[in-house]
């Protein structure tokens, strides 16, 4: 359905200017949008990897040294080990590589503990940052004590529950293997 | 007799004349009463969050905040972080299907 006037008007190059003048206009607001949210996580830190990356850029640092110290490698830990190709292997792996949940380069042998403040500790977990985590949080926050009684209060009942259905069960939870709460 | 109000005078005719709309302004106006723009901001934020574009730049901003200083950071300065970086990061596939939307408006704008 194109009528040859279209056509015309279409093929110009003022027209293609156009789009992109708007395209950018689009980009521009965006970019903008994007730097007001980071300033503000900034500003209010809320960002919570922000202080545990210099202290997590220390620990690595001192495991790299620890690793390129050849004299470390045998005594610290009382044992040389030696494999079928007669490489000696590190104590602490000494490869850097990206993270897959925050993008950081990680040393190898401290990755571990990275991943446990990275994707929270269990009881401390904490969700990335996004708006609506921290509406969330902050709707949570504005004086309803209340909600976060009534999430405890839940996990309780359901514990409850699950006792009482042991109880049915019988013998099989009789080792202590379900944990009072 | 006293001026009772202090205003600046009002603009001459003539002077209004010389502020005629550009093209690209009167575009503009168009987009944003028919509420085109708004549309066309939402689909081009949600393809840029769904190709790590937003992550990308975000990460950029991080970066730029720790080595400047939390509290030396403003606004200002980030948007200069990202602007040439973000322009150019944009997928080409993102890009075609904005410019395909905008071209089908122009031209049902110009009708």
């Amino acid at each position: 359905m194109s009528l040859p006037n279209e056509e015309n008007a279409m093929s110009s190059s003022p027209d293609a200017q156009l789009s992109s003048h708007v395209f950018g206009d689009l980009l521009d607001s965006i970019i903008v949008d994007v730097a007001s949210e980071c300033h503000r996580i900034a500003k209010l830190g809320l960002d919570r990897n922000f202080e545990e990356e210099e202290e997590e850029l220390r620990l690595s640092a001192q495991a790299r040294v620890r690793v390129a110290d050849p004299s470390n490698s045998g005594e610290a830990n009382g044992k040389y080990v030696v494999d079928i190709f007669g490489q000696n292997h590190p104590s602490v792996a000494s490869e850097v590589f990206e993270c897959m949940n925050c993008g950081r380069s990680i040393v190898a042998g401290r990755f571990a503990p990275h991943l446990e403040k990275c994707m929270g500790k269990g009881r401390k977990a904490r969700l990335k940052v996004t708006r609506s985590s921290t509406a969330a949080q902050t709707r949570n926050s504005r004086g309803n004590p209340a909600s976060t009684y009534s999430a405890y209060s839940n996990s309780n009942s359901t514990n409850r529950l699950s006792n009482g259905a042991s109880a049915v069960a019988g013998e099989e939870y009789s080792n202590g293997a379900l944990e009072e709460p | 007799m006293r001026k009772s109000v202090n205003r600046p005078p009002t603009p001459d005719v003539a002077e209004n004349q010389e502020k005629e709309p550009t093209l690209q302004e009167l575009i503009n106006i168009e987009l944003i009463e028919s509420g085109e723009k708004e549309r066309l901001m939402e689909l081009l934020r949600e393809r840029l969050i769904e190709c790590g574009w937003k992550d990308e730049m975000k990460a950029l901003c991080r970066a730029f905040i720790k080595k400047k200083g939390r509290n030396n950071v403003t606004v200002d300065d980030l948007v200069h972080v990202m602007t040439p970086k973000g322009r150019a990061s944009v997928p080409d596939s993102v890009k075609a299907e904005l410019l395909q939307r905008i071209r089908t408006f122009l031209v049902s704008a110009a009708l």
